[in-house]
């Protein structure tokens, strides 16, 4: 009784064979030891080096940040009117494929390589700071200055808007209707108002808005950041140590790779034999089949996580049992910023031909985004090319990339550990544990990779 | 960590990657053993003509798949043919490849292509979808060649 993961899915990927599996192991193995060995015994990445570009010109001008914004403003507008007024036939609708494809995954590899797109592009950014602008111009006077960010409150808001967009996502059983994509779009906009006009745009944009926050942290791996208007570029991996340590940021984390893993884990034994004996006992129990699967998918979710939360609290309670005086929540939230090249990895090994092969929809979908026949730019007859990534390549671009997030994973966990301890001796016990935590997780991976789908 | 540790270490990933090695060379030989319950269809040879095809048979009974969902193992290039007999009148609809047959009792559904897309493909009955069950009867799973 397992639905396929959404409407857009029509074809999956081979498991990667046997032998690549088994080499993949065997290289994250070799790569962890030469690691320890050779990896710098002098932190290096916690100074972050800005290097301003264009001769330190301002780039981003207020006419640039306006035309970014209505530019989002207007896919926004989009997504939510598709949704509402277009065919209800999911393939046939521009808001899954703009929401789950392009949005969701695109702006991952996008965010790595160009830096923070979203925070240019961000609709409700846009909307709140012209909202701001335009109450100022008729009150002709500043306006009261927000309530203070509760520190406390960190970034649990943004793990708790992930939880809530993979629930929709993987457990919904409307996940796949165009008109209740809508809908949740717009109520998150709505909490997202109300959240902007207590604390202000820029304070919940920074920690509170989930998507802006998710995206900001696979941002950090990109050469390149924008200051004050100015691009710059800095040193590979130099961006993620400066990230801020706030409460609920290794939930979010757990939240990231823990719903890519059951998304991931969905499709293979031994969830496969597992899901229909609990939909079984919640029919049982007097639900009906369709609240029966929603609930076994959301006891998934929630495993998922929990597994993953529960692998790197072992790792920061073996780092704390190497002794220097620091507690398992203190080790936790130091190396969390590790966990971003790992969960990204896990969303590209899995994301990887979804974005590929149904992103591709965007083309045909441009000229028609309600579905009605329109042929707004002469590509409404525009297919899928299947042919663009054959499974070879796909496997070794998978590989590859689980791989060369192990490495950076490594390398963070490296030079933080050595930044933290005052003996070096301790910063290499407590990475035997992170470096176990990591194995683990990138063993993970190629475990779902090896197992999907057959 | 001294000279010596560090020379330790490069040794062991060696050991790690020789082991590795030795391991995956002797397991790769039998890539092709094929899980239980599948059906081995390895049409090779890829010619065009789908009359050298073997035909894959699936026979819907009941509201069910006799002999449960199965996969259909073909490798990339080469005819496939599969016949849906169905007890009731259906669509039968096979993702990806996009194709779609009608099926009665009369009449069964008959698919004729070339496989040549690489990947797992669902094959879906819409009698099964409308009456909320799960709708797969089949998967083709198409190995690169």
């Amino acid at each position: 009784m397992i639905p396929i993961a959404h409407g857009l899915v029509s074809r999956a990927d081979l498991p990667i064979p046997e032998w690549l599996f088994g080499w993949a192991a065997a290289m994250v193995l070799v790569v962890s030891f030469v690691a320890l060995a050779v990896l710098w015994p002098e932190p290096k990445l916690q100074r972050e080096q800005w290097f301003p570009l264009f001769g330190g010109r301002r780039l981003i001008t207020r006419p640039v940040e306006i035309v970014c914004g209505a530019i989002g403003v207007f896919l926004f507008g989009l997504v939510v009117y598709s949704g509402l007024k277009g065919s209800q036939n999911a393939q046939a609708n521009f808001a899954p494929t703009f929401i789950y494809v392009i949005f969701w995954v695109g702006l991952v590899p996008a965010s790595v390589l160009f830096g923070d797109i979203l925070r240019a592009f961000n609709p409700w950014r846009a909307i709140g700071r012209t909202v701001a602008w335009i109450a100022r111009a008729v009150a002709r006077t500043d306006l009261p200055p927000p309530l203070e960010y509760p520190r406390g409150l960190g970034r649990w808001p943004a793990a708790a808007g992930i939880f809530a967009y993979a629930t929709l996502e993987l457990v919904s059983s409307s996940n796949d209707s165009p008109e209740s994509l809508a809908i949740a779009t717009l109520l998150y906009s709505a909490a997202t108002f109300v959240a902007m006009a207590l604390y202000g745009v820029e304070a919940w944009s920074a920690r509170g808005e989930a998507f802006s926050v998710y995206f900001n942290l696979f941002s950090r791996l990109s050469p390149f950041e924008a200051r004050e208007g100015v691009i710059g570029v800095r040193q590979p991996l130099s961006g993620l140590p400066g990230l801020t340590e706030l409460p609920g940021t290794v939930a979010l984390l757990c939240v990231m790779i823990g719903s890519t893993t059951f998304d991931g884990a969905a499709e293979a034994e031994p969830w496969t034999s597992i899901a229909p004996r609990l939909s079984d006992f919640f029919q049982d129990r007097g639900l009906s089949l369709k609240d029966a699967l929603e609930a076994t998918f959301a006891v998934g979710l929630v495993g998922g996580i929990l597994f993953v939360a529960s692998l790197y609290w072992i790792g920061s309670l073996g780092a704390k049992s190497v002794g220097g005086g620091f507690t398992t929540t203190r080790l936790a939230r130091t190396f969390v910023h590790s966990l971003v090249p790992i969960s990204l990895a896990y969303i590209g090994a899995h994301y990887l031909t979804f974005l590929v092969f149904n992103g591709q929809s965007i083309v045909f979908l441009a000229s028609d985004p309600l579905g009605d026949g329109s042929n707004l730019f002469g590509t409404a007859n525009h297919q899928i090319d299947y042919g663009v990534l054959g499974s070879s390549p796909t496997w070794y671009l998978q590989v590859g990339l689980v791989v060369a997030g192990h490495v950076a994973a490594l390398t963070l966990a490296h030079d933080r550990a050595l930044a933290l301890y005052p003996q070096p001796r301790l910063a290499v016990l407590s990475q035997y544990w992170m470096l176990a935590v990591m194995v683990g997780f990138t063993s993970l991976a190629l475990f779902l990779l090896s197992q999907a789908n057959v | 960590m001294s000279r010596n540790q560090r020379f330790a270490l490069v040794g062991a990933a060696i050991a790690v990657a020789v082991i590795a090695f030795v391991i995956a060379s002797s397991g790769g030989g039998d890539d092709n053993g094929g899980s239980t319950g599948n059906s081995q269809t390895q049409t090779t040879g890829g010619g065009g003509s789908a009359g050298q095809a073997q035909v894959e048979r699936i026979d819907i009974v009941g509201d069910e798949v006799k002999g449960g969902v199965r996969n259909i193992d073909v490798t990339k290039g080469s005819a496939v043919r599969i016949v849906v007999s169905a007890d009731k009148p259906d669509t039968i609809h096979l993702h990806g490849y996009d194709i779609e047959k009608e099926a009665t009792p009369d009449k069964p559904a008959r698919f004729a292509f070339t496989a040549d897309i690489e990947g797992v493909f669902e094959m879906e009955s819409h009698t099964f979808e409308d009456a909320g069950l799960e709708a797969g009867v089949a998967k083709l799973v198409v190995e690169p060649s």
